[in-house]
């Protein structure tokens, strides 16, 4: 037939594909402009958007014949001969792509908008962005960003040394916004690639058996091979920790939780769209699942032979008298928490492809995938695959999103065991519902807690235990239970504490690694004890949590004595004048208020020990110069979108005293750089920042050592010569005649950091992380008393992050936790088989952020590079509990389930009448 | 997906024949449809795509005062309308508190009607949905079912219609026009979208091969414009089908009520129209006391699907703010937030 003829990006284009098929799947496929992207293909998250006609629509619901004669425009036809347009410069000074994967989308609607109306109002732009979901920034900056497109100037670029501090414009933020970025979905697989396609358990807990697939074969040409637990070509068992692995790549009879894998389908990507699951011979005997609230019922089955009562593994911090504390206090206060489970929902999918190269004998596999974590996945796929670890290589694509949710294995092993077995190679993009269905989950908890205080506002105990649902396979299960006992009784100095913890299996999908691993649900309780407190006391909350803050020389849970930069009394202080200023603004119109809304203003701390709890945690960097002087700093730190590759790039340039502009980043690919652990736990910039400041240093040491020169003196780098001058005199260093090494590097330096930690005893003493950050946060909200909804009218957020490396992607972390921590608060809670897609699992929009006034607070760490200290969980973790803070403020309702959904508020409100 | 045969008729005559085929489904906008074509929960051998046929996107004013719609119309185009969005003010409210500014631009007047419902367990292929199969039993049943519905269910299904648009519509009396193998045929949108009885599965009037061309709205309905409201709670402040939501306008003289309408979305399997309530409010004040009787009336025969009970409370609630609202005037414009009990302008801050 013949083509559908339209105008693409102002040149002509033809499309040949079926008329039916979807336009994003067109563009994307056929004319491969993979900057259009797919985040769910059913029109909820506005990743697709382009403008047809000038008007934004998705393009993951527009069958494609509805373009022929039409005017097509995509985020590639927004840069004019090579430069940004307006729009994207802005979002390029305003920092309003993180991961960039919504950014298109962004770009889009803005586009849209500022067709029709040049200089549009917030309303106007949250009304007109408002179809396009985004999970990092939070939204205010790309608000910012579309309010700001009539300036043009880009800041300058920082002289040598000063990089650090700069709010430079993130490395990779140009391809972000023209499309060019690869994420897993993007990165162009080899000729002939197969697609791959599992078939996932319906069932939450069943028995089963694959029947005779022959017939399922011959009645599909396209269809090549059903891959079972059976073909697998090394072992079946992966999983986080190295004694605890117990999730099958294919289930082998038994599955334990819905959208758990039990075949695989390889063929031509069109065959396996047509197949339907229930063509698959599967015969089904379900089972009674196990639940969170029946787990260790006496009708419960265990679900794995190493976990007795379905209990995982326990955590737990035991200091003092606990419990002669609570018995013996002033004032008391208790409250039991439950929270439900919490998707990641990235806007990207999980996606990549395997290919088996390399001579027979000297055979390797390597996986182009979107990853948290190369390393850990090389060593997992060697050892599945019966591999050394040399043969398999992990090419990361940029990540759209991970929040901890791509730290697990995720397309990888099934890609790799398929490409390995057929020598072909196989691409893999999830769906949403498998993405949503599959993949870890934050744990949903139910937490009981008590505290205590003298008569001065001083706390005297704290005792809380928390039951954590860790699903049907461990993941980080063992994490969460021993974070959670070290933190939950709050960045506060309580002499006697007792905090334990439990990770429960249940048929659930496995609960893993969501930022903050367990903290921010414990905070839901140990705040709200503060606020019981105080009120007991009769003392304002911001004051009576000042009076018990963890500062400087003050000692832990975990008895371990805080050194210089914990800053949390000085987020405290910084918070003072507003909270004043909000909570005498919503007294204000409370009294006048005649209707149905109430504002409360609420306040809540926290604290997150950075890295791996006492464990090593180590990360190593090289940093060289090759033939040409060109800086290369190989980075093996994946940026997931907080922006690792360009504060990397920040500390090595000032490290080797060189402008940050000049230097080059090699990332990811684990042929080329080294280990520097996973991107989780808020580690990179103070664990690898650290590797990428020794490294620098140690670089800058050789080439002072080879030019003689003092510790002073000044390096340059020009036109391909490297100078190093100092008190008038210059020496140009021949790199020319210099050997260079197997990187091309012919000066280099390396630098590895593990953050000092010990282990903890049985009580849970010890010193658990080498570095903590503090926050507080102060959220206002209005509640509608009559219909329980409500809404975040702004967020004060005081962060102590040692050191600002880059101001602006701080900033970014910070809101995009916010934007997180308000998800968790008041809308998300995902529910299996029910909630697998992202208008039944909601997450905030546009519309639901509010303004967000951040105040950065800078006590250097001495440990840290510069000073600086992790943020990106952090950001997340007080916000939450402000919120439900605010709301008891306003409605004198203390919830106790979260999300705050207009329901639960609703029925609280009626129950306390 | 299954393949498909794709057909694009420039006439109705040609697309209502096209569509006699078993097996054949129109295609408008495309929003809905072919995201229940991925999830397999529709196989269609054929669509229709009737959205080259000429002169079916036209809003045309009627002689009585009222308004024409053509089936193609899409949900921006109709919001945006100027003199439409001021005769029929609680229509564009709603239209604009519907799905995204992407999808509103796309999606048309016909489809908004023939929207499915979102039960999760009808998109669900591993559950037991008697509309998707019948007899098949209903997994929601027992399950979660804090969206379904708390009027006119039954023991076959609880689903309700997610659509905004059709919930002032019906609230104004609003007739469907179509067009089928059999002619021409008008149907009052009130009895357009069927309840479930015991045959879920059939949704609306509709019969085989039949298609939308317009849906007309009576000259009367231009009289509520000055106080007419849409109420739209959901869990987050845009982007999201509605919990609960309520159409309610009043015609006044002073402050004696002359005439009320209201309808109610989301809390059944069509939109749902409360004719005693609004008889309970003719001839009375306009006033809280009697919007709380007529919030009373129009739930009197509402009962849980389940853990939804909730929702009765809240629609007497939504109920009695839309009219509030109703009350107090329709605003110049829509505000930002369309049909949001938050939308109450810029943030009053420090
Ligand atoms: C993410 C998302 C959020 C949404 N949120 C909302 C919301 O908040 N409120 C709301 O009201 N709606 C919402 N919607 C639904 C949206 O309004 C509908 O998808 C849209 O109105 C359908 O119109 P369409 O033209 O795209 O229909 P299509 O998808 O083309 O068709 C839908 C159905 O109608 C039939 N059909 C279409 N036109 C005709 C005709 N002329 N004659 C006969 N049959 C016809 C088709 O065969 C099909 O069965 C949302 C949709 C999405 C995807
Ligand atoms: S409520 Fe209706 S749509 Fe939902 S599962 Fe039951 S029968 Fe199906
Ligand atoms: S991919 Fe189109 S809306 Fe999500
Ligand atoms: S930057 Fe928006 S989703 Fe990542």
């Amino acid at each position: 037939m013949s083509g559908i003829a339209f105008t693409l990006n102002g040149g002509a284009a033809m499309l040949r594909g079926a008329p039916g098929r979807r336009l994003a799947d067109a563009l994307r496929d056929e004319l491969g402009l993979t900057g259009t992207k797919i985040g769910c293909n059913a029109g909820d998250c506005g990743a697709c958007t382009v403008l047809l006609d000038g008007v934004q629509v998705c393009a993951c619901l527009l069958p494609a014949a509805r373009v022929a004669g039409c005017r097509v425009t995509t985020v590639e036809g927004l840069a004019q001969d090579g430069a940004l347009a307006p729009l994207q410069a802005a979002f390029l000074r305003h920092g309003a792509a993180q991961c960039g994967i919504c950014t298109p989308g962004m770009l889009m609607a803005a586009a849209d908008l500022l067709a029709r109306n040049a200089a549009p109002d917030e309303a106007a732009v949250q009304d007109a962005l408002g179809g396009v979901l985004c999970r990092c920034t939070g939204y205010r900056m790309i608000i910012a960003a579309v309010l700001d497109v009539a300036r043009t100037a880009q800041p300058d670029m920082p002289a040598a040394g000063r990089a650090v501090g700069a709010a430079i414009a993130r490395r990779d933020g140009v391809a972000k916004l023209t499309g060019a970025e690869a994420f897993g979905a993007d990165a162009a697989p080899p000729e002939g690639c197969l697609a791959l396609r599992a078939i996932r358990s319906p069932h939450a807990h069943a028995r089963f058996q694959i029947g005779d697939c022959a017939p399922l074969l011959a009645a599909h040409p396209g269809l090549l091979r059903v891959l079972t637990a059976a073909d697998l070509p090394g072992g079946n068992l992966y999983g986080i920790y190295p004694e605890g692995k117990d999730q099958k790549v294919l289930a082998e009879a038994h599955v334990r939780h819905r959208g758990e894998p039990v075949c695989a389908l390889l063929g031509e990507a069109e065959t396996l769209a047509a197949i339907r699951d229930e063509d698959v011979p599967i015969v089904w005997e379900v089972l009674p699942p196990v639940t969170f609230a029946r787990a260790q019922a006496a009708e419960a089955v265990q679900l794995h032979a190493h976990a007795p009562e379905n209990i995982l593994c326990r955590g737990r911090v035991a200091r003092g008298d606990a419990a002669a504390a609570l018995a013996s206090a002033t004032v008391r206060a208790s409250i039991a928490i439950e929270t439900g489970f919490v998707e990641h929902a990235y806007i990207e999918p999980e996606a990549g492809f395997a290919v088996r190269v390399g001579a027979p004998g000297s055979e390797r596999i390597e996986i182009t995938a979107c990853t948290q974590t190369p390393y850990m996945d090389r060593d997992e796929i060697a050892q599945l695959l019966g591999l050394a670890p040399s043969q398999v290589r992990i090419i990361p694509t940029a990540v759209g999103g991970g929040f901890g949710g791509k730290l697990d294995l995720s397309v990888q092993p099934l890609l790799a065991a398929a490409a390995w077995l057929t020598g072909r190679p196989v691409r893999w993009v999830y769906s949403r519902p498998e993405s949503m269905a599959a993949t870890t989950k934050r744990h949903p908890a139910r937490i009981q807690a008590a505290a205590a205080a003298d008569g001065e506002g001083r706390l005297t105990g704290f005792r809380c235990h928390g039951d954590f649902n860790t699903g049907a396979y461990a993941s980080w299960g063992p994490t969460v239970a021993n974070r959670v006992p070290v933190h939950a009784m709050g960045p506060y100095r309580v002499p006697d504490v007792l905090c334990t913890s439990a990770a429960i299996h249940t048929n659930d999908p496995p609960a893993g690694a969501f930022r903050g691993f367990g903290v921010p649900q414990a905070a839901l309780a140990g705040e709200a004890l503060m606020d019981m407190l105080a009120a007991q006391l009769g003392l304002d909350p911001l004051e009576f949590r000042a009076r018990n803050a963890l500062g400087v020389g003050d000692t832990t849970g975990s008895g371990q004595v805080l050194g210089a930069g914990a800053a949390l009394p000085a987020c405290l202080d910084a918070l003072r004048p507003r909270w004043a200023a909000l909570r005498g603004a919503a007294a204000a119109f409370n009294a006048e208020a005649s209707g149905s809304l109430r504002q409360g203003v609420g306040i809540a701390c926290m604290w997150y020990g950075i890295g791996n709890t006492s464990l090593p945690n180590p990360s190593t960097m090289v940093m060289g110069i090759d033939h040409a002087a060109r800086p290369i700093l190989f980075s093996g730190a994946v940026d997931i979108g907080q922006g690792s590759n360009t504060i990397m790039g920040q500390i090595a340039a000032d490290a080797l005293g060189v402008p940050v502009a000049a230097l080059h980043l090699v990332t990811g690919d684990t042929d080329r750089t080294r280990d520097a652990g996973k991107t989780s736990a808020s580690r990179q910039t103070f664990v690898s920042g650290n590797a990428a400041r020794l490294a620098g240093e140690a670089l800058r040491g050789e080439i002072l050592r080879r030019a003689n020169a003092g510790p002073h003196a000044r390096i340059a780098l020009e036109a391909g010569v490297l100078c190093v001058s100092e008190a008038g005199r210059t020496i140009k260093l021949d790199l020319a005649s210099m050997p260079a090494d197997g990187e091309g590097l012919v000066l280099r330096g390396e630098g590895r950091f593990d953050p000092p930690t010990t282990p903890l005893d049985a009580d849970g003493q010890g010193i658990p992380y080498a570095s903590y950050a503090f926050a507080a946060q102060i959220a206002v909200v209005e509640v509608d008393l009559d219909l329980g909804t409500t809404r975040v009218l702004r967020i004060v957020a005081a962060h102590d992050v040692g050191r600002a490396i880059n101001p602006q992607l701080v900033e970014g972390q910070i809101h995009g936790g916010i934007a997180q921590g308000l998800g968790l608060a008041l809308m998300e809670e995902f529910i299996p088989g029910r909630t697998e897609n992202l208008h039944d699992y909601l997450i905030p929009t546009i519309g639901d952020i509010p303004p967000i006034e951040t105040i950065l607070i800078e006590e250097a760490d001495p440990l840290g590079p510069y000073g600086a200290k992790g943020v990106g969980e952090p950001a997340l973790i007080a916000t939450a509990p402000a919120i439900f803070n605010a709301i008891a403020h306003a409605t004198g309702i203390r919830l106790t389930r979260a999300p705050a959904t207009p329901d639960r508020l609703r029925a609280a409100l009626l129950a306390a009448r | 997906m299954n393949r498909f045969d794709y057909a694009r008729p420039a006439t109705i005559a040609e697309a209502v024949a096209l569509a006699a085929e078993p097996g054949a489904t129109y295609l408008a906008g495309g929003t809905n449809l072919l995201d229940l074509m991925k999830g397999d929960l529709v196989r269609p051998a054929r669509l229709v795509d009737v959205t080259h046929i000429p002169g079916l996107d036209a809003i045309e004013p009627l002689a009585d005062g009222g308004v024409r719609i053509g089936a193609l119309v899409r949900n921006a185009d109709l919001a945006h309308d100027a003199d439409f969005a001021r005769r029929f003010p609680a229509i564009a409210e709603a239209l604009l508190a519907g799905a995204s500014a992407q999808l509103r631009n796309a999606a048309t007047a016909g489809g908004n009607l023939l929207q499915r419902t979102r039960c999760a367990y009808f998109y669900d292929a591993a559950s037991a949905c008697n509309k998707r199969t019948p007899g098949a039993g209903c997994d929601a049943r027992g399950g979660e079912t804090r969206m379904q519905a708390v009027l006119g269910w039954s023991e076959h299904c609880i689903a309700t219609h997610p659509s905004d648009f059709c919930v002032p519509l019906v609230a104004f009396d609003a007739i469907v026009e179509i067009e089928g193998p059999k002619g021409r045929r008008e149907c009052p949108l009130e009895h357009f979208h069927r309840l479930p009885g015991d045959t879920p599965e059939r949704e609306s009037d509709l019969a085989p091969g039949e298609m939308i061309t317009a849906v007309r709205l009576p000259g009367a309905a231009a009289q509520f414009a000055g106080h007419a409201r849409y109420l739209k709670v959901r869990d987050r402040t845009s982007y999201a089908f509605a919990i609960v939501s309520a159409a309610a306008a009043l015609r006044l003289d002073g402050e004696t009520i002359v005439e009320a309408r209201l309808a109610l979305g989301s809390v059944a399997a069509k939109p749902w129209r409360a004719h005693a309530a609004e008889a309970l409010l003719a001839g009375a004040q306009a006033n809280e006391a009697n919007f709380r009787r007529a919030a009373e009336a129009a739930l009197a025969e509402a009962r849980p699907a389940g853990a939804n009970g909730y929702k009765i409370e809240l629609a007497r609630r939504v109920v009695r703010r839309a009219f509030i609202l109703a009350h107090a005037g329709t605003p110049a414009r829509i505000q930002a937030l369309p049909a949001s009990p938050f939308a109450t302008g810029a943030l009053r801050h420090v």
